[in-house]
């Protein structure tokens, strides 16, 4: 079940985790202007999207997410086009079911995480979630929604080249989550041209035989 | 439908074991041992102190999974098998920690090489940090009864093409290779060891040790925390314990209290430092945690033009030791060379990138062979490890900071690897480098290895080895046990795991616990009947 958090711990906790990112993750002169700022401010909702709304009917709405929140399921939306490209379906409906998909195990994946790193990702999504680091540090000027693949790819290659760890670590974080909830994912197996266990195997081994 | 195997067998027939799940008040237990964690140190202790006529009670973290639950199936076993659900690294993010976090520890999602601890190890230790009594010749009994009891032999098998790559390569340019050991019994040569074998031909923890202390009447709790031991003057009165909800990773809310005469410790590095540094026990000269190891690792990459198929086969069954101790045991950093298997996500996690690239890159997995060279860490001053300390929540953190030391042995070993990829008829070779494009020839390559730059996280770096943080010496200044496990402050604790080691192995390390972990329990065992 998902914590729902008061608004006003809500808030603090993100102000919070905001600014311990920026002060033990990010710190040095470029982003000191950007923490007072932040800290004073309220934003986006941190709690888990436990279930999308009508709208977004296209995610299966038996999920319910446990981590991700709706601004972070937005921001994977942006990203996995550039992060998956030619491996995602063309057909639009098929490759928005593909990313739907892809999200619910992304946050599947996070939840088993355990807390230590979920804190670690929550900075990083708040970070990218809110406007003005948004702005400042991720060099993305609109908001997730409306950004292009085209936009998303290059911010992702700012962070992959980009002479400072952290940025790099933030790359390979983003892609290694949803590569990984992407490829491993029993349906997408054969665009890696993975067959699948042996099938004599699976024909012969007790735990594949219905109960 | 019905399951014949060890674990389910043993279950029907009456063992003793509790799903922390299950708990729905505080208790408190006893016995005349508890031990902390069921991989290779802790059950091999379990197991011996059972059958000698202790009782005995294992705690472990994580959840039992057994046959029916190993279904060749990536996702679902990061998930549930490994710390961390897969996504365990070191402070900064730079380095992969593959470790296990159920029933059997990392054994259970373990590769099956099975080595003895090089000699060169053995007395650099002795020399080193006062361990005489580990030599070679003293430790070969050991070694011999452990290879029994886990059934380690030399692969018989033809070798998978991604291990007989790394063969043809050193054939070639002239480096020695060997056939690796492994400790399997009737396997099926299918390649899923890394998510659970699903046929129960894998002998570690799991389906050896575990299963004989369980029949010898020893208690198993699973998804069950050790968070505390609590000392009573100079010794340990109990263990504080806290159950796991049923996802594994959320505590209920219930404590266990478990008290014992005599405590052992074998939550693995990382885990075992982390516990001791949560009990503050006594730790006069700061040593806990201290002198990490991680055996850290690169990794290459090659398209070959015939079909690897580097998902299926003993995921190693070749390795090298060229390099390892070329330079002698405390020169420049040695590495040894192995073979990593390659399934779908774990490709997607270990080659880095995004886009039409990456998925292009990655829709060639077949072709795809990959070598992955293992530094020997901790032999020279220049590489003293890193070290554990504790986060806000009271997990456990590694921090590894990589020396100039290591980064040349790391380039050195990208050499090598491109080399030999090469030399066995690579069409390209990609180095596991933000910057590394994919190279055409030796020539090529060798050039672009000159201009990398040696950083974090633009190398892309791995370890499935964690060893060290309670360290044995000796001398209490600078090390946390004796040579016998024994803790140097309190009189009623053990460590009994991979973070005793001095030094790393310079050998995938399994065979090194299991063998210091049977000798010092069998002294365990003769002390505690007295
Ligand atoms: C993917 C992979 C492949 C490997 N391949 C090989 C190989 O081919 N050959 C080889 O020799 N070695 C290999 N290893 C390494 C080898 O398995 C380990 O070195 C060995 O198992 C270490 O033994 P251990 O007893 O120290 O720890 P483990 O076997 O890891 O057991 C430690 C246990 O303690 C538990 N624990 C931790 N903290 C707590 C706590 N607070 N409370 C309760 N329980 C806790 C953990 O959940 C874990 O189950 C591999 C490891 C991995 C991850
Ligand atoms: S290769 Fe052998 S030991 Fe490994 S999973 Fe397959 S059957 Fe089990």
């Amino acid at each position: 079940m998902p914590n729902h958090l008061s608004p006003s711990e809500g808030l603090d906790s993100v102000s919070l985790n905001r600014r311990s990112f920026l002060r033990t993750g990010l710190g040095g002169a470029l982003f000191l202007g950007t923490v007072s700022v932040t800290a004073g401010l309220s934003g986006c909702a941190t709690a888990p999207a436990d279930r999308l709304g009508a709208v977004e009917t296209r995610m299966d709405a038996r999920y319910q997410f446990q981590f991700l929140t709706t601004g972070d399921i937005e921001l994977f939306e942006a990203l996995l086009p550039a992060i998956l490209g030619s491996a995602l379906p063309e057909q639009p409906n098929a490759k928005r079911m593909t990313v739907a998909g892809t999200i619910e195990r992304i946050d599947a994946g996070i939840h088993k995480f355990g807390p230590a790193n979920q804190k670690e990702l929550r900075q990083l999504f708040d970070l990218l979630n809110f406007g003005l680091t948004r702005v400042t540090i991720a060099r993305v000027w609109p908001s997730w929604r409306n950004v292009t693949t085209e936009q998303a790819d290059a911010f992702l290659e700012r962070w992959r080249s980009s002479s400072i760890g952290l940025f790099n670590n933030g790359y390979m974080a983003l892609t290694k989550i949803s590569n990984v909830a992407f490829y491993g994912y029993q349906e997408n197996w054969d665009l890696s041209g993975y067959p699948g266990p042996p099938e004599w195997a699976v024909q012969v081994l007790p735990q594949f035989r219905n109960v | 439908m019905s399951f014949t195997d060890r674990i389910a067998q043993g279950l029907e027939s009456g063992w003793k074991v509790t799903d922390g799940a299950t708990l729905t008040e505080n208790q408190t237990v006893e016995a005349d041992v508890v031990i902390v964690g069921t991989g290779a140190g802790g059950g091999t202790t379990a197991e011996i102190l059972s059958k000698s006529g202790l009782s005995v009670i294992l705690v472990e973290e994580g959840r039992l999974y057994y046959q029916k639950d190993f279904k060749m199936d990536e996702l679902t076993s990061y998930a549930n098998l490994y710390q961390e659900g897969m996504s365990r690294t070191t402070k900064d993010g730079s380095i992969a920690i593959l470790q296990g976090r159920c029933v059997g520890g990392s054994t259970t999602v373990n590769w099956t090489s099975s080595f003895r601890t090089p000699d060169a190890t053995l007395n650099y230790w002795s020399k080193r940090f006062g361990l005489d009594a580990l030599s070679p010749d003293a430790m070969a009994p050991w070694f011999d009864g452990r290879e029994a009891r886990h059934s380690m032999s030399p692969w018989e098998v033809d070798p998978n093409l991604n291990n007989d790559i790394l063969r043809q390569g050193c054939e070639k340019l002239g480096y020695s290779w060997q056939i690796i050991p492994r400790n399997v019994k009737g396997c099926w040569n299918l390649g899923y060891c890394g998510v659970g074998c699903p046929t129960n031909a894998k002998q570690g923890a799991l389906m050896t040790t575990i299963p004989g202390a369980l029949d010898h009447n020893a208690r198993l709790f699973h998804g069950l925390r050790a968070e505390r031991l609590v000392m009573n003057q100079d010794r340990i009165d109990s263990l504080k314990a806290s159950a796991m909800a049923s996802d594994g990773i959320t505590p209920s809310g219930i404590t266990v209290t478990l008290k014992a005469r005599h405590f052992v410790v074998a939550a693995s590095a990382i885990g075992s430092p982390g516990l001791l540094l949560r009990s503050e026990l006594p730790d006069p000269y700061g040593r806990v945690g201290k002198r990490s190891f991680i055996h850290p690792v690169n990794a290459s990459v090659a398209q070959m033009p015939k079909l690897v198929d580097p998902f299926y086969g003993a995921p190693q069954s070749v390795y090298s030791d060229e390099f390892n101790f070329s330079n002698g045991v405390d020169g420049d950093v040695g590495y040894k060379l192995e073979v990593p298997p390659l399934h779908p996500a774990m490709s997607a996690g270990v080659v880095p990138g995004h886009g039409d690239t990456q998925a292009k890159n990655l829709a060639r997995l077949p072709w795809m062979q990959s070598v992955i060279a293992l530094l020997r860490d901790g032999f020279h001053e220049d590489s003293p490890g890193g070290t554990v300390s504790l986060r806000d929540d009271g997990s456990p953190v590694l921090d590894y900071p990589i020396t100039d030391y290591l980064w040349k042995g790391i380039r050195n070993a990208f050499y090598t690897m491109a080399e030999i990829q090469f030399a066995a008829g690579a069409d390209r070779v990609r180095l596991m480098h933000l910057d590394s494009d994919w190279y055409s020839s030796w020539a090529d390559a060798k050039a672009a290895i000159d201009g990398l730059s040696m950083e974090p996280h633009r190398v892309r770096l791995f370890t499935a080895h964690q060893m060290g943080g309670c360290g044995m010496g000796s001398n209490p200044e600078e090390s946390v046990v004796n040579g016998f496990g024994e803790h140097h402050h309190v009189s009623n604790l053990s460590v009994h795991d991979a973070s005793v080691f001095p030094t790393s192995i310079g050998a995938n390390p399994q065979l090194s616990v299991y063998a210091l972990a049977a000798r010092n329990s069998t002294r365990l065992a003769q002390r505690l009947q007295k």
